[in-house]
């Protein structure tokens, strides 16, 4: 599985690490990781330094992820983007958007 | 919605055993078919082709052609929408008879002796995997469907009606047959050309949805004109409020303006753009500077478009992230470096898009394309003469009109006065040519009319609240330093304001607009200023001054009053 998922005891620090290609077809399980974490404050981490590769769609999931977690007053963080992944996030300007951990 | 079969269904049986055909024969007639038979694996394939049954049961060992063999034709003849199940009927339990009924293309064995109960069970499960195979081709079919028609609306509709495809190249290849990729151009009234490049999330039919809201407010605007800032914003309000979070564009924008000899630029999202000039030197590379349009309810409050001057023989280059992207046998990106390569070998030949293509093509190979690739190669020059082609046609003198007059009294009047703050957010220009477009109907020739207005509200604006002088565009570098001064005053405005009348009187073929705008500035002296522009020589290449220049050649009349605080500007037409 590409989408690995760590949840803390507390239930309010999620670590959703991505491993290869993130693109579309890791729709359904990026979803599956955080849809039931309900937690108010919560903080997602996105690990992406096992990411080969994203596509615009990847980044679109996070915004949806972004939007679930400002639902619940939570933040989500992108944490270590590997080279090649950080320069798309760059094109895309995400740093403006949030929290990008190198 | 699936495509019933009202029909009975048809079963084939090949057997050389007159016995065991007769056995399935009963088995599949109890389960509502009507069957076929033949006695070796030719006449099989014979019955086959004749009346296409939706199963066929094969025996291995026949006389003529085996099973096997049959199998292989079958399957082969069968056509792409429907599957026809093929189940081995054998004796021969041995791993190796199984693998080879697999690899001919057998869907199922059953391993003789077998009970009636399990036959049918057999059966049952194999129609269950067809009909769902007829399902999914059928969706197939629908989904292509649909993506016909996208790409039918994108490129019929949307694409096919913009400005000046003979001077600007585009390259499209689409991944999917739906391209989530789109390029617009447009043609505003005061002759400055507007370009967009954008990529939105993903593919296909999906990626379309905001094609259209997205085309039609740059063109819309642009028509009206709208400047380039302005419409991003519109277009990135319109997009955040239509589309899904996870679906945003991605966009780089130019505004080519020949008569500032400037390009506006912004980049939202795609890799960088490029200015070129003649020569194939790289003048400017703009990076990303915003995130995609749609991302965010409002652009960021830093935003604003970057200002180059640029020769006419420049050339502006947007790209989006297929090309860089692009992958060869090796798995190796085709990158920046070699982008540049191909796109100054074109630029020097004058080929850009067809030197990238070419590039792209020769590195990937074969290798199947992942993204749409996509590319639109803009000329800074030559469109002055299209903007002049389509003015001064009406535009006549007032002095053939005087004793035409249907009366000394405005048909209508309008004004408006902006002051302070809002002086340096609301644009009134394209508020008026509304105006006139709603009471007078519209006209080609109300392009005059906006480069008028257009021309004298910025000249009230930046030189008289803004007091800005227009000496600091003497030369290239001095224009963008007049460009940051400019927004750095327009930032901090709390004073003044300008006022902008406009009066419309009909003649009796055609009419007259008097615009009269008054702004608080300081005023210049007027007799020194026409002094300075009798005195000046002709060929030379002035960076300022261009905007009276156009005024005057679309008035009958202008005058400056008041020390310059206010300039009456008379623009009469025939029709």
């Amino acid at each position: 599985m590409n989408v690995i998922k760590q949840v803390s005891e507390d239930k309010k620090n999620i670590e959703i690490s991505i491993d290869g290609r993130f693109d579309f077809s890791l729709h359904q399980h990026f979803r599956d990781a955080y849809i039931n974490c309900k937690e108010k404050n919560s903080m997602f981490t996105i690990c992406l330094s096992k990411t080969t590769y994203m596509d615009s769609s990847a980044l679109g999931m996070i915004l949806l992820l972004k939007d679930h977690a400002e639902n619940y007053s939570g933040k989500v963080v992108i944490s270590k983007p590997s080279e090649s992944v950080n320069k798309i996030l760059e094109i895309a300007q995400f740093h403006r958007l949030l929290t990008i951990e190198l | 919605m699936l495509a019933e079969k009202n029909d009975v269904k048809l079963a084939l049986v090949v057997d050389d055993s007159a016995m065991q055909c007769k056995v399935l024969s009963v088995l599949l007639k109890e389960q509502g078919y009507r069957v076929f038979t033949a006695n070796d694996g030719a006449r099989g394939v014979a019955m086959y082709v004749k009346y296409k049954p939706d199963l066929v049961l094969m025996d291995i060992n026949m006389p003529i052609m085996n099973g096997y063999e049959a199998a292989r034709k079958i399957k082969s003849l069968s056509q792409d929408n429907s599957l026809c199940p093929l189940i081995f009927i054998t004796s021969m339990d041995t791993d190796k008879a199984f693998i080879e009924c697999v690899d001919a293309g057998g869907d199922g064995i059953l391993v003789r002796p077998f009970s009636p109960e399990v036959f049918k069970a057999k059966i049952k499960s194999i129609q269950r995997i067809s009909d769902l195979y007829g399902q999914v081709k059928i969706l197939q079919q629908e989904q292509q469907k649909d993506a016909e028609l996208a790409e039918q609306l994108m490129s019929g509709v949307i694409e096919a009606r913009n400005f000046s495809l003979d001077r600007i190249g585009i390259i499209k290849r689409p991944a999917a047959l739906f391209s989530g990729d789109i390029q617009l151009t447009a043609l505003s009234p005061n002759g400055d050309v507007n370009v967009m490049l954008g990529d939105f999330t993903g593919h296909g039919l999906r990626s379309s949805i905001g094609a259209i809201p997205l085309a039609e407010t740059f063109r819309a605007m642009t028509k009206k004109g709208f400047s380039l800032f302005e419409i991003i914003n519109q277009i990135n309000q319109k997009l955040y409020n239509l589309l899904p979070a996870d679906l945003f564009l991605a966009a780089g924008f130019a505004s080519i303006s020949s008569h500032d000899k400037s390009v506006y630029v912004f980049n939202a999202g795609l890799p960088d753009a490029y200015l070129f000039s003649e020569q194939g030197k790289i003048k400017h590379q703009i990076s990303s500077s915003h995130p995609p349009i749609g991302v965010l309810p409002k652009l960021l409050p830093d935003s604003k478009l970057t200002i180059y001057g640029i020769e006419e023989s420049d050339r502006m280059v947007l790209i989006s992230d297929g090309i860089v992207e692009a992958r060869n046998e090796q798995g190796e990106m085709f990158d920046f470096d070699r982008f540049e390569q191909a796109a100054i070998h074109g630029v020097i030949n004058h080929t850009v898009s067809e030197s990238v293509l070419k590039a792209v093509n020769d590195f990937c190979q074969a290798m199947p394309q992942e993204d749409d690739i996509s590319l639109i190669d803009i000329p800074c020059g030559g469109w002055e003469h299209i903007l002049v082609a389509s003015q001064g046609i009406t535009n006549i003198s007032a002095d053939q009109l005087d004793d035409i007059y249907i009366s000394k009294d405005p048909a209508w009047h309008w004004q408006l006065t902006l002051s302070g703050k809002r002086l340096a957010s609301i644009n009134p220009i394209p508020m008026a040519m509304n105006q006139i477009n709603e009471i007078e109907g519209h006209a080609d020739h109300w392009q005059s009319l906006y480069s008028i207005l257009t021309e004298l509200f910025v000249n009230a604006l930046d030189h008289g609240v803004l007091g800005l002088s227009s000496n600091l565009k003497a030369n290239a570098d001095g224009f963008s330093q007049y460009y940051k001064e400019r927004e750095l005053r327009l930032g901090n405005l709390e004073h003044g304001f300008i006022d902008l009348q406009i009066s419309h009187y009909p003649l009796l073929k055609g009419g007259r607009v008097m615009i009269k705008i008054q702004d608080s500035g300081q005023g210049f002296d007027i007799k020194k200023y026409y002094e300075k522009r009798v005195n000046k020589p002709t060929n030379k290449l002035e960076l300022s001054g261009r905007g009276i220049e156009l005024v005057e050649q679309l008035c009958d009349s202008l005058d400056f009053q008041d020390n310059g605080k206010v300039v009456e500007a008379s623009y009469v037409w025939a029709s």
